[in-house]
């Protein structure tokens, strides 16, 4: 059984193949120099300049975060280069047809639905390729309900109020280390923001592709869900295969306001690295939501790509009755490390968060979840529920579990739960006894396992996201 | 660094005795350690300003103090006043088979054992266990023999007077097939500063029933540990009773140094006023089928804070561990705080680990219904509290101790009341 998870885990990333797509890219090295020239690229306006200045200026006197258990060698952040445009968007695109075909290519061997698929599952896309935005889909149809979707790049220009008022306003410049970096060199990323009282009438989407050699690139997302809106928001990444790290630091912010409710689904599959650990991307990510009075903030993450994560897609419950949730499966193999989690800080009254972890370690990984509960004295009658469960498949792999737990009010109730386990021989026998291949049988249990998390996906992703479990657990079995 | 800690380590450069290459050891790791802050994980929910600013100094005069009488329990005595080990006090007779003696009055075959497993069960990361190493006044070592069963619990009672600063150390060994029970207590009149470490050493097939009483409140720092070694097939059994004081810190590790071995720690703390506790409690499963249990509950009023962090780590050997960990915690006031953190570190696929915490208050409805039985709300909440504890005292193998801590405990929740 052991040779048959080898030789499942022995799969190629799907995603690893280069796109031959002509690109313009700065040489690698960061100063002030560079983030003006960045800035400049992207023609922005000089207060945007001035305030990733000032970021950059934080991060030099900042010091790299040790607290997670990660292992890797430090990074040279004069190694990388912090911009990448594919040339032919020079003249930007008006509309799909004027795209380059490779590029187009590219979307498709990864499988996003740019455009016809696009009108059968009716998402809106917009795919960031290293560092710029290439195209948004769908755009006018949005426009009629009054939704903005858009390259963050673009909105810069086209909302400035809009984004120098949210804009950092939920992960400050100098929240950490890698926030700040990406405030100081972020390219592009996208910009929603919903009206009052509006039903977004699809589902949005972002694909990032780092296709660059010595690239880093550092998204920037921005969600604003006005009074009584409603939004479903779905991210997905990958990566060519290479044998150097790459860096990925992006920061996504969603604001809820009064009764509004954003869900936000990510799906990360950057390249992990080989079997030895060799490349692989390294995935610094910020993701917070502030939610105002009776706003609901929904994470759902699917984590099997990347060599490092290091991720916490938090929801600040400012007003009253809102409602946090985080929704996880993160599945480690080969030499991935991944540490995840998130941060439900409770402020308004009658506050609930629910969050459900799910970690799937095999081969030499290691996966942990790391998660910070507060209730403030004035998160009256506040509610939290937290589950987080392992499952070792595997004698060299590690899950491990940091929860912080922190009360300050006495009418707020917390629970948290973590259990351990392993596929069991009694599990595999009984599948097998039934005819079920071994692979089979533990991808049927692993999915049982995660469950509860996939069915908080929309339904495109939540078909992806089985598939790409099943890919990473090929032959996993233990 | 802060001056305390100059202070400390100048004093202890001056003692030159029978653990110099110990003290030596700690005084090296201790140049290097960086004075803990918010930021020092191990020390991120407990401010360490009172020791920087403890009027405590060590009294070398010799004062009378004696240890309040447990009714029914006919105790083995083992004193240290302000850190001194009180020969006077010590049980006359001892049972054969057990020895209780100054680690400096060991022959020497004893004393360079005594020496060899000297903080070396005890982990090197608790800055004031390396205080302790450096600074230990008088360091007791008890012994017993290999299949002996020692039905008399042995009492270490460290006192302080006023204003006083003591470091007591003991170092315990169960040969193979041993049994003891061990009560460790401080008792402290205030103002007073003292670090009690004890390592155990729990050799194949033995037994160990462990107490530890850390009552002492108001303006007292205590810093403690114990810590345990367990063999093959080794037992032991652990009951922690805290009270809060200005800062109250106590650092158990259990370590599954052999297979099968059997832990159990039950702890309570009740905290009041502005008092603090903290309990880190790790665990380390370093060989395979060993079994843990905790049981951590802690009940919190007024401005006070309460710590816990619950670590187990099980290594890659250590396969077919089980391990289980609760947590619960009560919040009687708007101005307490719990902080709590039950952390897994496992690196073995075939075993069954689980945590699990909670924090709350009393249940709404258990108040309601007493008060309909004509109990006053009062009344109901202390008898609800008491319910809470009274559940891990009744765990409690010795009866006498039982006994003697459940009045105890309910005068603290009927005082926690009053306000």
């Amino acid at each position: 059984m052991t040779e048959q998870i080898d030789k499942a885990l022995a799969r190629e990333y799907e995603a690893g193949f280069v796109s031959d797509v002509e690109s313009e890219t700065f040489e690698p090295g960061l100063d002030e120099n560079v983030i003006r020239r960045i800035s400049e690229m992207k023609g922005e306006p000089e207060w945007m300049l001035e305030w990733r200045l000032s970021a950059f200026r934080e991060w030099l006197e900042m010091e790299e975060p040790e607290w997670a258990l990660v292992d890797y060698p430090k990074i040279d952040f004069q190694s990388i280069s912090y911009y990448s445009a594919p040339k032919s968007m020079k003249d930007k695109p008006k509309s799909l047809d004027e795209v380059d075909p490779e590029l187009l290519r590219t979307y498709e061997k990864l499988g996003i639905p740019l455009i016809e698929q696009q009108m059968l599952a009716g998402i809106a896309v917009d795919a960031v390729f290293d560092s710029v935005s290439v195209v948004t889909t769908f755009r006018e149809k949005l426009e009629e309900a009054g939704v903005i979707f858009c390259p963050i790049s673009e909105a810069v220009h086209k909302y400035p109020d809009l984004v120098k008022k949210y804009i950092g306003s939920v992960v400050p410049k100098k929240d950490n280390y890698y926030a700040a970096l990406n405030c100081a060199v972020f390219t592009d990323g996208s910009f929603v923001y919903i009206p009052k009282g509006i039903r977004c009438p699809m589902e949005l989407s972002t694909y990032f592709r780092i296709n660059e050699q010595n690239t880093g690139q550092f998204e920037r997302t921005l969600i604003i869900a006005d009074e009584g809106s409603h939004v479903s928001y779905l991210e997905g990444c990958t990566a060519p295969q290479r044998d150097e790290n790459q860096l990925h630091a992006a920061v996504v912010e969603l604001v809820a306001m009064d009764n509004a409710e954003i869900k936000y689904s990510t799906v990360q599959n950057w390249y992990p690295g080989d079997e030895n650990g060799k490349g692989g991307i390294y995935n610094f990510v910020t993701k917070r939501g502030i939610c105002h009075t009776n706003a609901k903030i929904s994470w759902t993450q699917v984590e099997t790509g990347s060599s490092v994560t290091w991720k916490y897609p938090s929801c600040i419950l400012k007003g009253d009755n809102s409602v946090g949730e985080f929704y996880s499966v993160a599945l480690t193999r080969g030499r991935q490390q991944a540490d995840t989690g998130t941060k439900m800080i409770h402020i308004g009254k009658n506050t609930k968060s629910t969050i459900i972890s799910k970690g799937i370690s095999a081969g030499r990984s290691n996966n942990s979840y790391r998660g910070l509960v507060r209730m403030n004295p004035g998160a009256e009658g506040a509610r939290n529920f937290t589950q987080c469960d392992s499952l070792l498949i595997g004698d060299q792999c590690g899950a491990h579990t940091f929860p912080y737990v922190e009360s300050r009010n006495p009418s707020a109730i917390i629970e948290h739960e973590a259990t351990t386990s392993k596929v069991s021989d009694e599990q595999m026998f009984l599948c097998r006894q039934r005819g079920l291949d071994p692979e089979k049988a533990v991808s049927m249990i692993v999915n049982g396992f995660c469950k509860e998390v996939f069915k908080e996906l929309p339904m495109e992703f939540a078909v992806e996201a089985g598939k790409l479990l099943e890919i990473s657990l090929e032959g996993s079995v233990g | 660094m802060s001056e305390w800690l100059e202070s400390a380590i100048a004093r202890a450069q001056g003692i030159n005795d029978w653990l110099a290459p110990k003290r030596a050891h700690a005084l090296e790791l201790l140049a290097n350690t960086k004075w803990p802050t918010r930021k020092t994980e191990a020390w991120r929910y407990t401010p360490l300003r009172p020791v920087e600013r403890t009027q405590a100094k060590v009294i070398s005069d010799k004062i009378e103090l004696s240890p309040v009488a447990i009714a029914d329990l006919s105790a083995i005595e083992l004193v240290f006043v302000n850190g001194q080990f009180d020969q006077a006090q010590l049980t006359k007779t001892l049972p054969e088979g057990l020895s209780i003696s100054l680690g400096g009055d060991l022959g020497s075959a004893q004393q360079a054992n005594a020496l060899s497993v000297f903080s070396t069960i005890k982990p090197e990361r608790h800055i004031f266990g390396l205080v302790n190493d450096a600074l230990a006044q008088d360091v007791v070592v008890i012994t017993v023999a290999e299949g002996v069963e020692i039905t008399q619990p042995i009492r270490i009672s460290s006192l302080l007077s006023q204003g006083a600063e003591s470091h007591t150390r003991v170092q315990v060994a169960l040969a193979a097939g041993s049994r003891l029970t061990v009560i460790e207590d401080v008792q402290a009149q205030g103002e007073s500063f003292n670090t009690a470490f004890v390592e155990y050493n729990v050799a194949a097939n033995a037994r160990l029933e462990h107490y530890r009483f850390a009552l002492q409140t108001g303006s007292n720092v205590a810093i403690g540990g114990s810590h345990f070694n367990l063999h093959d097939h080794a037992k032991m059994n652990s009951t922690i009773v805290g009270f809060g004081s200005d800062l109250s810190r106590l650092d158990t590790d259990i370590i599954h140094a052999g297979e099968f071995a059997d832990a159990k720690l039950n702890a309570m703390y009740l905290l009041d006023g502005k008092e603090l506790f903290d309990l880190h409690a790790t665990v380390e499963h370093a060989m395979p089928n060993g079994k843990t249990e905790e049981n951590v509950r802690c009940i919190v009023a007024d401005r006070a804070r309460a710590i816990f962090n619950g670590r187990i780590h099980i290594h890659r050997d250590a396969q077919k561990t089980l391990a289980e960990l609760n947590n619960r915690n009560l919040l009687l006031s708007d101005k307490a705080e719990i902080n709590t953190k039950p952390e897994l570190e496992i690196y073995a696929d075939d075993v069954k680990c689980a945590h699990g915490a909670t924090v709350a208050q009393i249940d709404k409805q258990a108040l309601y219904y007493l008060q309909t039985r004509g109990v006053s709300r009062s009344k109901a909440q202390v008898m609800l509290n008491f319910g809470f504890i009274n559940e891990l005292i009744d765990l409690m193998p010795n009866a006498a101790l039982a006994e003697w801590i459940r009045p105890i405990i309910r005068e603290r929740f009927a005082q926690m009341e009053v306000k």
